[in-house]
């Protein structure tokens, strides 16, 4: 913001009438690089327009323009902070043209992988709603319990974040010895921690007061923008694509699909959409515990898939000529990938669709009539990835 | 304050004195009381946490505070400085260094002790406050043009119920002067003012929790801390400003415990007659220093109390932390002082 620009806004603002505050593209309540053209009627916003495209990194153009071995890798960049899901879905579409049929064990391992990222953005997402009405406690509780699942994602694939584990017709290596029964402790610890949680903060007077009625989303908006995932269910709309498009072995998965009802004081605030990732949280939990649980023999990869190794000598992936769309739930809610292959060593063309871009769109209306207080509550509350929307 | 119990011959100009003394509680008492509850906010808070807090700055990071001050002398300020902001910020360091002449912390540390003198500092801390307000509107900016009038509309709402909850106390002691609030007390918990009677102890609860609203402290700290507005005044100083403007945040958050301690606290009081036995037997300078021992220690008990809870509980929105302050607070100190003085007058009549 030029001082110009600053000092015209502060003369409006004597007038006591409407003025105008433009946030962005960096500003500690943003949830990443984005500008907000807010219009003010004291402290209480009229209406806001949002520009984005300040992260935009050509990631589906980089995808066309390498080999198909490396779209992965720019896949997982799609959202840092749940990295699994945009391989998954890109991996998925893959597998469809290229016809490989994925070995149980594999498909276990990449579920695990699902729900233990959809628990750290989760947790992640509590930690952000947390730091926005300041309650600095529940923040370092958080994040100290989401370490035992970046301690997973290290023990499996050697990495805490981006994390680049799977493959075209599996995952790049089997499980490490001592995963799955750390996977079921973490699962043990993590919930007992759900329980400390609620006592402390989620039904907290001042924690309801700040959120509840908050940044309302009615089921007509939700469709209307075409909002899926928690801030969908949270509005009452109960789809997820687990339970309406199944994909990998979730159909042999015993779990419920969370919905808003409600409990701040409206069905879709802010509290709302936090409470409905708590019960999620415990949902994959469940899930991960059967699955740790009844992982099944076998390979990793597709057989006659040949994993990359770094050499000059590696002979280039071929996909043959096809086109697959393929959609998951993400943490987020629905993540597409449409992938386009011409038979060559590159994609002929990758296209994602992401569920941070419906939210975006809800924006707008979200705002109206907000305080500015509440707009970190509100932002943080949508747990948008300015990543993977803008890509 | 006597001017020989602390070394002066008898002959000493009282303004040398007095500008001594000034520096000497500066010196002795405000900047370690600063260092001193910096670090040890960090460390507790850092255990209550479950992290390590700061660990490298000398033994169990008992220097970073230290470290933290040098580094922020060395910061560069920001290029666009306008005399109204270094105005602003001079009142706002004036209404911090005056107050110092009113803060009182034993029975021969006092070096303003008037009738009234327990309104000084309250007056004080609602110039502090307006200081901030308008240090905030002067840096054209929409970060400190809405932190200074959270912070002004907040320092409106608390001022009543802090006022009628100080009424309260003068009621019990019937004067409000700082050696009759302190004298009226007892040396044990139940002599305090606190714990008399019921309606005393609404009255602290209500003194201490107006008095955050009042001063714009976390938890009730609107204009200061959100991340809407950066820190609203704050985001705007940089550097030596910064620290200027955060000791003064640190000393009215100090001031207003040690008038809570005083007067409803037990203030410096020493249980049966050990302040008489100290006098005679080791000299009126020990018992100053183990009376200013006993208020530090228990406004930085209460401090770490109001910071405690600050890091736990959500903080509220501005205009829900005024509701507070106008229909809750205010009605529980009009009912606490009704109360206090039926109380004070039945004693009275028996």
């Amino acid at each position: 913001m030029s001082m110009a620009k600053e000092s015209r806004n502060s003369e409006e603002l004597m007038l006591a009438d409407l003025s105008h505050w433009e946030i962005g593209p960096y500003h500690g309540a943003l949830p990443g690089q984005m500008c907000l053209r807010l219009t003010l009627d004291g402290e209480v916003v009229v209406s806001g327009k949002v520009e984005t495209g300040f992260l935009h990194r050509g990631l589906e153009k980089a995808i066309e323009i390498h080999p198909w071995r490396a779209a992965i890798t720019y896949a997982d960049h799609l959202d840092p902070e749940a990295a699994v899901f945009g391989e998954l879905a890109l991996c998925l579409a893959v597998e469809q043209i290229a016809g490989y049929q994925i070995p149980a064990r594999a498909v276990a391992i990449r579920a695990i992988l699902s729900e233990l990222s959809r628990v750290s953005a989760h947790m992640l997402h509590m930690v952000k709603v947390a730091n926005s009405v300041g309650a600095e406690t529940m923040i370092h509780y958080v994040l100290r319990d989401r370490e035992r699942v970046l301690d997973l994602f290290e023990l499996l694939t050697g990495a805490r974040f981006s994390l680049s584990f799977l493959r075209f017709g599996g995952v790049r290596n089997d499980v490490t010895e001592g995963f799955i029964e750390r996977v079921l402790e973490a699962c043990v610890l993590i919930r007992a921690r759900i329980k400390e949680y609620n006592d402390l903060f989620t039904f907290n007077r001042t924690f309801l007061k700040r959120t509840s009625k908050v940044g309302v989303i009615t089921p007509e908006l939700a469709k209307k923008t075409g909002l899926t995932g928690p801030n969908a269910r949270a509005s009452g709309l109960p789809m997820d694509v687990r339970r309406a498009f199944p994909y990998l072995n979730y159909p042999s998965q015993d779990f419920d699909v969370p919905v808003g009802r409600g409990e701040g004081g409206a069905v879709g605030d802010a509290h709302d959409r936090f409470l409905v990732r708590l019960r999620e949280i415990g949902e994959s939990l469940g899930i991960l515990r059967h699955l740790a649980e009844s992982m099944p023999a076998g390979d990793f990869l597709c057989p006659g898939v040949e994993l990359d190794a770094a050499t000059p000598e590696t002979v280039a992936l071929q996909i043959p000529p096809g086109e697959a769309y393929a959609r998951i739930e993400s943490s987020r809610g629905l993540l597409s990938c449409h992938v386009i292959s011409d038979g060559g060593e590159r994609p002929a063309r990758v296209q994602f669709g992401v569920p941070s871009v419906a939210a975006l769109a809800a924006l707008p209306e979200v705002l109206k009539g907000i305080w500015i207080e509440d707009l970190p509550v509100v932002l943080s509350s949508l747990d948008i990835s300015l990543a993977e929307a803008d890509r | 304050m006597s001017a020989e119990s602390l070394g002066f011959s008898p002959g000493t100009p009282e303004w040398i004195v007095s500008i001594v003394g000034l520096l000497g509680v500066y010196a002795v008492v405000i900047f370690p009381s600063v260092a001193l509850m910096s670090w040890l906010e960090r460390k507790l808070i850092a255990d209550f946490q479950a992290r390590v807090g700061p660990n490298r700055a000398g033994p169990a990071g008992f220097f970073q505070p230290i470290a933290d001050l040098l580094k922020l002398l060395q910061k560069d300020t920001r290029y666009h400085w306008s005399w109204r902001e270094g105005l602003w910020l001079a009142v706002h360091t004036m209404a911090l260094y005056s107050t110092v002449a009113v803060i009182p912390l034993g029975s021969s540390l006092i070096f303003v002790n008037t009738d009234m003198s327990a309104f000084l500092p309250f007056w004080a801390a609602l110039v502090l406050a307006l200081g901030t307000m308008l240090l905030g509107f002067s840096q054209k900016s929409v970060n400190g043009w809405f932190g200074g009038v959270r912070v002004g509309v907040q320092a409106l709402a608390g001022a009543l119920p802090a006022l009628v909850c100080m009424l309260c106390a003068g009621v019990r002691a019937g004067s409000f002067r700082w050696t009759d609030l302190a004298s009226s007390q007892g040396g044990l918990p139940l002599g305090w003012t606190a714990f008399s009677n019921p309606f005393q102890f609404v009255a602290f609860v209500v003194f201490v929790a107006s008095g955050l609203v009042l001063l714009s402290i976390a938890p009730t700290s609107g204009g200061l801390s959100r991340i809407d507005l950066h820190g609203g005044v704050s985001a705007e100083l940089s550097g030596r400003r910064l620290s200027l403007f955060r000791l003064g945040r640190f000393y009215v958050f100090f001031l207003w415990s040690v008038i809570a301690v005083v007067i409803f606290l037990g203030a410096w009081i020493l249980p049966g007659n050990l302040a008489e036995i100290i006098s005679q037997q080791i000299g009126p300078f020990s018992l100053a220093v183990i009376e200013l021992v006993c208020v530090l220690v228990k406004a930085y008990a209460l401090m770490m109390g109001v910071v405690w809870l600050s890091r736990v509980v959500p903080h509220g929105r501005v205009d829900q932390i005024t509701n507070f302050a106008w229909r809750v607070l205010s009605p529980f100190s009009l009912a606490a002082l009704m109360g206090a003085a039926i109380w004070a007058g039945w004693r009275a009549l028996l």
